[in-house]
């Protein structure tokens, strides 16, 4: 299969084929999120349903050495989600075990 | 004055300016009050502002010569001073009028200010060569009109002019003297006159309406030149003057706003305003004195006069006792006046006023209007010397503030009634009653024409503040930001831009009823286009407005092709030397990436998923990687080929099938688009070849879908792969409206020949689970997309099978489960349910055919049927067993180790497989039926009785769903639920 009948020419047709299907979304401070991508645009905007957030708080407790800083997972789930684009670093499908 | 409000700038020449003047200047601004020029609530009054007080001047400046007014162009001030001039006893009607004018603003503003109108004061105060101009009736009188009845439009009375004392030493005191009686005996002969004077003054009044009308039409066609003095002092300075001041009192205009550079719209609103302002004022205002005045004037003219005259005599002999300044005694007694005053003035000015003079306030303002005081009245009061702010505070800024005085004037009235000698007690009481009665209606007129005048201020404020801008751009100026604006909405292609309001649309009108076909889209001749969105409903300006559009539409689009023509045909380069520049820089920016669409070398789609190659060196190593395996597939397939016959394949990734996935959705996109695009049938050549290129493309569909490929080629097949997607399954139903009846059926025989391969069968015992998982929920919405999209469009196809087919489909899915032990368990679950619910029905519908005769062709034929029995049997056999467990709600329940009744949601999730067993009993011969009923007893008399006893506590809906659940399946049977008895 070539690419012109594939119709791949530009990184944003990767992300096309994941609409409607899950993708895994890392955004700008420690965010992850997972959700079925419904829209895209040119910004990186998204839209997500059934959306799992994951939000990494490092805690530095005081008096403890360097580097051993707590983490915490806060977790929250939201039905539908803009995603602004300035705040994506990567769009991938989630990892098939 | 006006450079003491700028004290904070002290720069040395200021400073130097102050030492000059010494210390009375020195002394005055302490004195002058604060004005608030540009603030909010600055009411404009500034403009109004007369530079009076500059005869002061001479005094601090030391110039002893008369000036003159040649050179004071502010007008504004001219005009009280012209229409005081001489030859008042040449003219006493109209110098009557003249002074009930300024009396009236001395009223208002303070009864303390110098009234130079008096005819000495005049005589001394009037500088102006003009003075000596006679003045017409009319015009006088229009002031007096205007300054009684617009109290907005007086401007600040002159408190500061102190002219007529300064110039004491030019008359001895013999002429003062003689000029003061001769005005005393020309009042007592105009007192005689008063009378006629009165009937005749109402009759004017309406006149001076009329006129008063036709001047302010005059000053329509003429604003500008109104403020000129030549013009003020000829025949109509006094509404110049007042129109003047209106204008400037509307706010400060932004510089363009400036009168002369207002465009005539907006100057002739203003003026209509305010000529409707006054109007509204004038039938107030005259509605009030008159009544005031007709009722007092019968019984007490005489006694008026005589007070008057004792009045006038006492103050006059004040009068000259002031001038004198010659005897301790005559101040004290002057200084006793001060401070009764003073003392009157903290009850209201006007009725200070009024007990001064010591006359009702209907008497006073006759008086005044008939001008019989002598310049002694006010004389006393003139040289009083009460700080000037202490005046202003009086000033009447609005109509409100004279409203008030007239309700004061009017109570005072009241009170000077009840004093009033000579009535009887009944008299008295009538006249009481009669005045309370008019105060009454009075207060109240006064307090609506109040509201309704605090309403319609805020209102021309409002639209004031926003006409500040009325006009500032240009119509050009207004077609280019549209210009601007539409530029962006113009499209190519103009309906798949606005696709979903046109899709929305258009389902909205069909819901509707209303059949319009086409598109809500402007369309130009190039193909470009503007889409229109909703259709709304369209009011007449709205109408207007999108035709307004379309017309600009039109033309910037021709325009452009117009430039663009011009561009590219060589006539432009005439005369052109040197180069000329192509395409600006600014208006195309330089493109970060630049991806070359037409040689893209890598196939990011080859087997392995890897994304996208970008660099050239990693292309090449994939490329060589992609060709190698490309090389081994290509050589197994060809040993496939060789033994078999068939090409084997390797199952399509995920990836595959999303790439191909996306370009199916591309191909039935353009099908979608083509087919709305339909050109009618009369134009045969274009309809074929339309018809012919939908057809390739449906093909090409057909073969993407992968349908006939040969069902060993893989495992899962490729067709299966590509609906495991949700977006594959809900593409679908779009697929099956375009292709045939006879695709739909290849397509349902792969389906059904393919059936343990779906993912949602495959992983539908995932489903007997309570837990919450992700897979779970996934699963259930992919099991979900399965039951609307895939088994909605086959359904048709199954409703029209014929038995042939339904034996043969029934047959494959038999097979699988007998060849698979595990098959059946999955078939049993909610997909597989569905699709033999199909079956079953479809085969009773044939049999009842069969029954009735209808459908006369393709009826099955015995065998068939013989066949159905047996298939039938097997399958019944296979179920037989594990009725129970074709629950969900029972599978949930032994996992959860609880009753089925307790499952949440149980009567929705079991409602397909009651439906289920329903057609299963239709076909059951009396044995099977048995053992159906035996089977599900104990499930059937649970379901029933918790309906019926409402055992738990379950809602009425549930309960009620829950017992058609069972009818569902007794029915098929022949009985109710009602029959069972618990």
């Amino acid at each position: 299969m070539d690419a012109s009948h594939s119709g791949i020419q530009e990184p944003f047709d990767l992300i096309r084929l994941s609409l409607s299907e899950r993708v895994f979304v890392k955004l700008r401070g420690d965010r992850e999120l997972t959700g079925v991508l419904h829209a895209y645009d040119g910004h990186m905007n998204l839209i997500l349903s059934d959306v799992e957030e994951t939000i990494m708080i490092v805690d530095h407790v005081d008096g403890a050495p360097e580097g051993h800083a707590t983490v915490n997972v806060a977790k929250r789930k939201m039905e539908m989600l803009f995603v602004r684009g300035d705040g994506v670093i990567l769009v991938s499908p989630p990892s098939r075990t | 004055m006006s450079f003491f409000g700028f004290e904070q700038n002290n720069d040395l020449e200021n400073e130097k300016r102050r030492f000059l003047e010494g210390g009375l200047s020195g002394a005055k601004q302490e004195d002058v009050a604060v004005y608030t020029w540009g603030e909010e609530s600055y009411d404009g009054l500034g403009d109004a502002l007369q530079e009076g007080g500059d005869e002061l001047n001479d005094e601090t400046f030391g110039a002893a010569e008369d000036i003159g007014k040649d050179f004071d162009f502010s007008g504004t001030a001219l005009p009280e001073h012209q229409r005081a001039a001489p030859h008042q006893p040449a003219q006493p009607p109209e110098r009557g009028s003249s002074q009930q004018q300024t009396s009236q603003t001395s009223q208002r503003a303070s009864h303390l200010e110098p009234s130079h109108s008096s005819q000495l004061d005049a005589i001394w105060g009037n500088k102006s060569p003009f003075s000596v101009l006679p003045r017409s009736n009319g015009s006088s009188r229009t002031v007096d009109q205007l300054a009684t009845q617009s109290p907005k439009y007086t401007h600040k009375p002159s408190s500061l002019n102190l002219g007529p004392d300064l110039h004491k030493g030019v008359h001895t005191l013999e002429e003062i003297e003689k000029e003061m009686l001769a005005a005393a005996a020309a009042q007592q002969r105009r007192q005689q006159q008063q009378v006629d004077e009165h009937s005749v003054q109402q009759e004017l009044q309406e006149m001076q309406l009329q006129e008063h009308m036709l001047h302010q039409q005059h000053q329509l066609a003429t604003p500008g030149l109104l403020q000129s003095p030549t013009r003020a002092h000829a025949q109509r300075p006094p509404a110049a003057a007042a129109a003047a001041v209106g204008i400037q009192n509307t706010a400060t205009p932004p510089p363009r706003m400036h009168p002369h550079s207002q465009s005539p719209r907006f100057h002739q609103q203003q003026q209509q305003h305010q000529i409707h302002l006054l109007q509204m004022q004038q039938q107030q205002q005259q509605q009030q004195r008159q009544l005031l005045e007709l009722q007092e004037q019968r019984e007490r003219q005489q006694r008026q006069q005589l007070l008057q005259l004792q009045e006038q005599l006492k103050l006059e002999e004040l009068e000259r006792q002031q001038q004198l300044r010659l005897q301790q005694q005559q101040l004290q007694e002057q200084q006793y006046i001060q401070n009764h005053l003073l003392h009157q003035r903290g009850i209201s000015p006007a009725l200070s006023d009024l007990h001064h003079r010591g006359m009702s306030p209907a008497m006073g303002e006759r008086a005044r209007r008939v001008g019989r005081q002598s310049p002694a009245i006010m004389s006393p009061q003139g040289t009083l010397d009460v700080p000037f702010a202490q005046n202003m505070q009086y000033l009447p800024q609005n109509i409100q503030m004279q409203q008030r005085l007239l309700a004061e004037m009017a109570q005072a009235e009241f009170l000077s009634t009840m004093q009033g000698p000579g009535h009887s007690e009944r008299d008295l009481r009538e006249a009481r009653e009669l005045q309370e009665m008019l105060r009454v209606e009075a207060m109240r007129k006064i307090m609506e024409a109040e509201r309704m005048e605090e309403k319609r201020k805020r209102k021309l404020d409002k639209i004031a503040h926003m006409s500040r801008y009325n006009d500032l751009m240009t119509q050009s100026d207004k077609d280019f930001i549209t210009r601007i604006q539409v530029s962006q909405l113009v499209t190519q292609d103009p309906y798949a831009d606005d696709f979903y309001a046109q899709v929305y649309g258009a389902i909205l009108r069909s819901r509707m009823g209303i059949a319009t076909s086409e598109d809500r889209v402007l369309r130009f001749g190039s193909g470009g286009g503007v889409g229109l969105g909703l259709a709304q409903k369209v009011h007449g300006r709205r109408q207007g407005a999108m035709q307004r559009m379309e017309a600009q539409v039109e033309r910037i689009v021709n325009n452009a092709r117009l430039r663009e023509k011009e561009k590219t045909s060589l006539n432009n380069l005439q005369g052109a030397l040197g180069r000329t520049s192509g395409r600006s820089y600014k208006a195309a920016p330089r493109q970060l990436l630049q991806v070359d669409t037409s040689n893209v070398s890598t196939s990011p789609t080859t087997s392995h998923a890897t994304a996208a190659h970008i660099s050239k060196a990693d292309s090449t190593k994939q490329e060589g990687e992609g060709a190698a395996r490309e090389a081994a597939k290509m050589g197994r397939e060809a040993l496939a080929t060789a033994t078999e016959g068939l090409v084997r394949k390797d199952p399509l990734t995920h990836r595959e099938a999303l790439v191909k996935l996306e370009h199916l959705y591309d191909l039935v996109l353009d099908v979608e688009q083509r087919r709305r695009d339909q050109p009618p049938l009369e134009e045969v050549e274009e309809f074929e070849h339309w018809t012919v290129e939908c057809n390739a493309i449906i093909d090409q569909i057909f073969d993407e879908l992968m349908v006939s490929v040969p069902l060993e080629t893989s495992h899962p097949h490729p067709f299966v792969s590509l609906i495991t997607p949700i977006k594959g399954k809900k593409l679908l139903p779009r697929v099956a409206r375009i292709f045939e009846l006879q695709r739909m059926q290849v397509l349902l025989t792969l389906i059904v020949a393919c059936f343990l391969q779906l993912d949602v069968v495959r992983q539908a015992p995932l489903l007997d689970s309570l837990e919450e998982t992700r897979e779970v929920k996934d699963l259930e919405v992919q099991t979900q997309a399965f039951q609307n999209s895939v088994v909605q469009s086959i359904l048709p196809v199954i409703a029209k099978a014929q038995m042939r087919l339904v034996i043969g489909l029934f047959g494959i899915l038999l097979d699988e489960c007998t060849v698979h032990s595990i098959a059946m368990t999955r078939v049993s679950r909610t997909p597989g349910i569905a699709l033999l619910t199909l079956f079953l029905s479809r085969v009773e519908v044939l049999r009842h055919n069969v029954a009735t005769g209808s459908e006369v062709e393709e009826l099955p034929t015995a065998e068939e049927m013989q066949r159905w029995h047996m298939m039938y049997n097997l399958l019944f056999d296979m179920i037989r067993p594990n009725l129970q467990l074709l629950f969900p709600s029972v599978r949930l329940a032994l996992q959860a180790n609880t009753s089925f009744v307790n499952i949440p949601n149980a009567d929705v999730i079991d409602q397909p497989v009651w439906q289920f067993l329903a057609t299963l009993a239709v076909h059951a011969n009396e044995e099977q039926q048995q053992a159906l009923v035996g089977g599900l007893r104990e499930i059937v008399l649970e379901n029933v009785a918790t309906a019926t006893k409402g055992w738990g506590n379950d809602s009425e809906e549930r309960r009620r769903l829950r017992l058609a659940n069972v009818n569902i399946f007794l029915h098929a049977l022949g009985l109710d639920s009602s029959q069972i008895t618990l």
